[in-house]
């Protein structure tokens, strides 16, 4: 896996809140804070099979997802949203969420190394 | 203007902050953040100017906070701010009155700037129309628009008081300038249909073959010129009142389908097949005595009786008595005030002057005299120099000055001389004096012709 590569972009969060080193920070934090718990969410409600469960934290992380510019998972979030929504609980929607898994541990990563310090 | 109070009501953290960052970057904004449905419910007494919802809370859906939103505070705007793509559900929100329905994707906050800049605008137009009212309804107080203390402008004032406690339609009659519209707008303002409309139609000064589609209003492609469908004033006034000036001169076909309407209360607009339920209060005035024109055939006794209501006779100046002097004082004032002229006084032989001329214009031409001499005067006073009289009616003007009995005589006969051109015979008859009188005035040129 690269890490040479940022897998995120921070245009549309600047477009928002507009260039405020502070606020762009704070809204990291958060995100650091939030995403971890939702797909934690998604990874026990797939074990344990509860699928409305998983349909709603996907439903969470698709806009934040969007707004951090976490460009390589848009179509993954939407699918596992879908599947969930659908009480499909196969092998596919495993990998989904396996590429989520994988994905936003660098995003943690690149943006802990990027902010907090 | 107050501040701009928004409250944002989202789950999503990360989201709600960016919301509330980016909505106080306007320093006018005050922006409140919660979690959940029942928390904002819990702070509406804060009275938001809008709230930005959420679709999916935790608690309860966007729909259900929204439908207790409205059934507490109605005029609150809500705006939908969902995840949710689905076309019924926006539907449905906006349906059950959501002002916008917004999809989180990346243009939502030039959406939210757009929308909050129409809302604020609304609050605006909304203020600025109530204060209006108001000051419609100070403006119109009718003690402040009639003026006078004559016995004969205080029954109008007790006739008044209890047609504004009733709907009851009220017909006004009076010589031209009595002020009937002024009373018709006094009762509309003062009644419990003050914040409705009040239309004013002037029978006389539309045509003949329009009048039916200014009232009813039409339907697109009714008739050639019919270009767009027109709302009738009838229905303009749908909750308010209706002022029919000079009703008198209706014709007698319109009169029946005025009379159709007045009874079923409702209406058909020109072209149309549907009804439409009309309360509205009415009105109406008339120069003439309608009663007359019954007799004549050229009003239907049914309307007349339909319309009749309350009658209310404004008096003619000229029975006024002292409340010309009380008039004129308060006109000179008005129009001192509104041109900023510093104030005037109405010198005793002025008023005099006044207190001797007929009016057959009534008050209209009473505050026009008082205007004109405001004008005319150099100093701080009006005097009789600067009162004029233009009236049209010169034989009303004879008991003005005081003279003697051959004088009135001589005036009288040059005036009737003038109106049966210079026809001497037809004079003497109608005088019911001597003609060889006439001739004698016209020999010894008394009387020029």
């Amino acid at each position: 896996m690269s890490t040479k590569l940022k897998s995120y972009h921070l245009d549309k969060l600047i477009a928002f809140v507009g260039d405020d080193p502070d606020a762009i920070k704070n809204m990291v934090g958060i995100f650091l804070h939030t995403t971890p718990e939702l797909l934690e969410t998604i990874n026990e409600s797939y074990k344990q099979k509860q699928p409305e469960q998983m349909a709603k934290a996907a439903h969470s992380l698709k806009p934040t997802l969007d707004v951090f510019g976490v460009d390589s998972v848009y179509d993954v979030i939407r699918k596992i949203e879908q599947k969930a929504k659908n009480a499909t609980l196969d092998d596919e929607l495993a990998g989904l969420i396996n590429t989520l898994n994988g994905v936003l541990e660098t995003v943690f990563e690149q943006l802990k190394k990027a902010f907090v310090n | 203007m107050d501040a701009f109070r928004i409250f944002i009501v989202e789950d999503d953290m990360l989201y709600g902050e960016m919301l509330r960052h980016h909505l106080a970057l306007n320093p006018d904004n005050e922006v409140h953040l919660y979690n959940n449905g029942e928390e904002c419910l819990k702070n509406l007494y804060r009275e938001p100017s809008m709230v930005s919802l959420d679709y999916s809370l935790p608690d309860m859906s966007g729909l259900d906070v929204m439908r207790r939103i409205k059934k507490e505070h109605p005029e609150i705007p809500v705006i939908i701010v969902s995840g949710q793509e689905d076309i019924s559900t926006a539907v449905t929100l906006l349906r059950e009155g959501a002002y916008d329905y917004f999809v989180k994707d990346d243009d939502v906050k030039d959406r939210l700037w757009n929308v909050i800049k129409k809302i604020r605008e609304n609050l605006q137009l909304r203020s600025e129309i109530s204060y209006l009212k108001e000051e419609i309804g100070r403006k119109y107080e009718f003690r402040n628009v009639i003026k006078g203390n004559s016995p004969s402008i205080k029954q109008i004032f007790s006739l008044i008081e209890k047609s504004i406690k009733t709907n009851i339609s009220v017909s006004i009659t009076g010589e031209t300038g009595t002020g009937k519209e002024l009373v018709a707008k006094a009762i509309h303002y003062n009644s419990n249909r003050a914040k409705k409309p009040f239309v004013a139609v002037n029978v006389s000064a539309v045509p003949r073959e329009l009048i039916e589609s200014e009232m009813f209003g039409h339907e697109k492609g009714s008739f050639t010129g019919a270009t767009t469908r027109k709302i009738g004033k009838f229905e303009q006034a749908i909750g308010g009142t209706i002022f029919l000036d000079e009703v008198a001169e209706m014709d007698l076909n319109m009169q029946t389908k005025l009379l159709r309407v007045i009874q079923e209360r409702e209406l058909t607009r020109v072209g149309g097949n549907d009804l439409i339920k009309i309360d509205v209060r009415l009105i109406v005035a008339t120069n003439r005595i309608l009663s007359d024109e019954v007799k004549k055939g050229n009003f239907r006794e049914d309307l007349y009786y339909r319309l009749l209501g309350l009658p209310i006779e404004l008096p003619p100046l000229r029975y006024r008595g002292n409340d010309i002097i009380l008039l004129a004082k308060y006109f000179v004032d008005e129009f001192c005030q509104e041109n900023k002229m510093k104030k005037l006084s109405i010198t005793e032989s002025a008023q005099q002057k006044l207190m001797k001329y007929h009016f057959p214009g009534n008050v209209r031409e009473l505050r026009a005299i008082i205007e004109l001499a405001a004008v005319l005067t150099d100093t701080d006073k009006v005097d009789e120099s600067h009162i004029s009289f233009n009236s049209v009616d010169a034989a009303g003007n004879l008991l003005m000055e005081e003279n003697t009995l051959a004088e009135y005589t001589r005036q009288i006969i040059t005036y009737y001389l003038q109106k049966y051109n210079n026809n001497v015979l037809l004079v003497a008859k109608k005088l019911d004096i001597g003609k060889s009188t006439i001739y004698r005035m016209i020999k010894e040129k008394q009387i020029i012709t």
